[in-house]
């Protein structure tokens, strides 16, 4: 790592970065719009790569990987799956009609667009609060993991300390100037670096290990249990169908995605993402499934947490420094470029949603306050990343369930004309609680039906939502047309 | 075509991709079916399948419920401030 080739690949990459913040700033109008959603004007490779980089965590290359280690070939359609179809389906399913409802009435959050709707300043709070609450450990996380991945993989040359302050750093450096332009544009860069990268480095490490077809055959001859699904208890059909509800259907509900999705330009950028999103996604993860899997032959006996590190030793073991240098700037990059969009979407929701409720602010000055709070978030995130409260990371564990069961309002909202804020509410709050009630233990395990916690609670979420809202006055009709008269006209050319 | 029952066509293709992810039934195949290119097994290849079966979907649902907004739809209406605001 302290070769100068390294240094200048690790430099020029900041100087990139940079490079796009400063230039995106020039560029920049100091409007709202303009800093949270880059004018509504993104085309479709900005958004098909803002919203891949943005999905891609630290997980990917270094968790997935090292849960592919101890599972085998099923963790890839345990772990992605259902995703590779139904997180671009859930684009159109939630995010067409929310984009469109965005463009007419300049909704740029999930409060604004789900208040809006059922015309309840209580709905658009309930949003705002979840919403924080779910993603400020979330982002917490995603800075933990990608700073143990940077100490690792420097060989702890880079303190842990050290590699959370650089990566915070680097990202406020192009976001604060850029807001939502810079980030996207540096999705672009950094995604395009990973998942080529990415692909190169399994080759390289097939090339090392003696090539794809021998590798797999010292898998079948020693360790055939990762070929089958069914001898791995991690993976049994029940928690296979239950892991389904969480990670594939909570992107669209993740801030940082569903504003990337409001931003797009047409609605042909946004079909050609749903389109060929599948692709990228089945790629990184694949990638990241064999590496994993290759690991527990090429270096057996990592138990637990070391098998995270499957990755970094592969390269350290198998390949040239180079190859640590160039991991080294995957691992940045794709923690990098979800920790910025975090962030963003953070701070944009507090800026847009949390502040008016106090003080009303010009276009100019919404700016002004969202670059201040852009810096005292990552002041926070740092601080709680060095301290890592056991608390924070427990709610970060069940994240992801969090946002699962808030599609059902979500999708109810933008389908069903009976649904009203009532129903909006109750769906929001009690399977919320509920999800605490069962991952904090304080019912029994047996109450789930022996499924993963987010499954009884997205049904709960449903049923709250239909029989609250049978329950309750019906939304006015004037209501109801202002959200259903946008549909009719766009789906049915305004018949039925 | 309605779109109601072009929206109906949608839930079932949903509905064959999730059972399609979930067919445990193919589990037994795992170490029967020969590796694909010499290094896929069957719990991966089944996914590489998937992934062009998803996209082949994706098509579909976009030919049938998914249309171009009438230009007079996205005139912006922003006679009042966003709620929350």
């Amino acid at each position: 790592m302290t070769n100068t080739v390294g240094i200048g690949v690790i430099l020029l990459y900041f100087t990139v970065l940079v490079g796009i913040g400063i230039y995106g700033a020039k560029v920049s109008l100091k409007t709202r719009e303009d800093y949270f959603l880059a004018g509504r004007g993104l085309g479709s490779i900005a958004v098909f790569m803002a919203l891949f980089a943005s999905n891609i965590t630290a997980f990917t290359i270094i968790g997935h990987a090292g849960f592919a280690y101890g599972t085998g070939y099923g963790a890839y359609g345990y772990v992605i799956g259902w995703s590779i179809f139904i997180t671009p389906f859930t684009y159109y399913l939630v995010g067409y009609r929310s984009w469109l409802l965005g463009k007419r009435y300049g909704y740029a959050t999930q409060p604004q667009v789900f208040g809006g709707i059922f015309n309840s300043k209580l709905v658009a709070l309930l949003f705002l609060v979840l919403l924080l609450y779910y993603t400020l450990p979330y982002l917490v996380v995603s800075i933990i993991g990608g700073s143990l991945a940077f100490t690792t993989i420097t060989d702890g040359v880079v303190p842990y300390w050290l590699s959370s302050l650089v990566i915070i750093a680097i990202s406020l450096v192009y976001t604060i100037p850029a807001g939502l332009r810079g980030t996207v544009w540096t999705d672009i860069f950094q995604g395009a670096i990973f998942l080529s990268v990415a692909c190169l480095l399994l080759m390289a490490v097939a090339r090392a290990l003696g090539g794809f077809s021998a590798i797999t055959e010292q898998i079948v001859i020693e360790n055939p249990a990762m070929l089958q699904r069914g001898l791995s208890p991690g993976i049994a059909p029940i928690n296979w169908f239950s892991f389904a509800f969480i990670n594939s259907i909570a992107v669209i509900v993740f801030p940082q995605m569903f504003t990337r999705i409001l931003a797009a330009r047409s609605s042909s950028n946004l079909k050609r993402v749903s389109l060929y999103y599948p692709l990228a996604l089945a790629a990184i993860f694949g990638v990241s499934t064999l590496l994993g899997v290759w690991g527990s032959v090429a270096i057996p006996g990592l138990v637990g947490k070391d098998a995270d590190n499957i990755v970094p030793m592969l390269i350290h073991q198998y390949l040239s420094p180079t190859w640590m240098i160039l991991g080294l700037v995957v691992i940045l990059a794709i923690v990098k470029s979800s920790i910025d969009s975090q962030l963003l979407s953070v701070t944009h929701l507090v800026t847009d949603d949390l502040l008016p409720r106090f003080k009303r602010f010009n276009s100019e000055s919404a700016v002004f306050w969202g670059r201040i709070l852009l810096v005292v978030f990552a002041a926070i995130a740092y601080y709680i990343a060095l301290v890592r409260p056991a608390a924070i990371l427990s709610i970060a564990a069940f994240a992801f369930s969090g946002f699962s069961v808030m599609l059902p309002v979500m999708i109810g909202a933008l389908y069903w004309p009976r649904a009203n804020k009532y129903g909006a509410c109750a769906a929001l709050i009690f399977p919320a609680l509920m999800l605490h009630i069962w991952y904090l233990e304080i019912l029994p395990k047996w109450t789930t039906f022996g499924f993963m916690p987010v499954f009884p609670a997205f049904v709960l979420a449903i049923v709250t939502l239909v029989v609250v809202s049978y329950l309750t006055p019906a939304p006015p009709p004037e209501q109801k047309e202002k959200t259903f008269g946008i549909f009719d006209r766009v789906f049915t050319g305004g018949g039925n | 075509m309605s779109f109601k029952v072009r929206l109906t066509l949608v839930a079932l293709i949903v509905l064959i991709m999730f059972i399609l992810h979930n067919s445990f039934w193919l589990w037994g195949l795992d170490d029967r079916v020969p590796l694909l290119f010499g290094f896929m097994p069957f719990a991966f290849s089944f996914y590489v399948g998937y992934t062009f079966l998803a996209l082949i979907a994706m098509r579909i649902i976009i030919k049938l419920a998914w249309p171009d907004p009438p230009a007079e739809v996205l005139e912006p209406c922003r006679g009042e401030e966003p709620l929350g605001k």
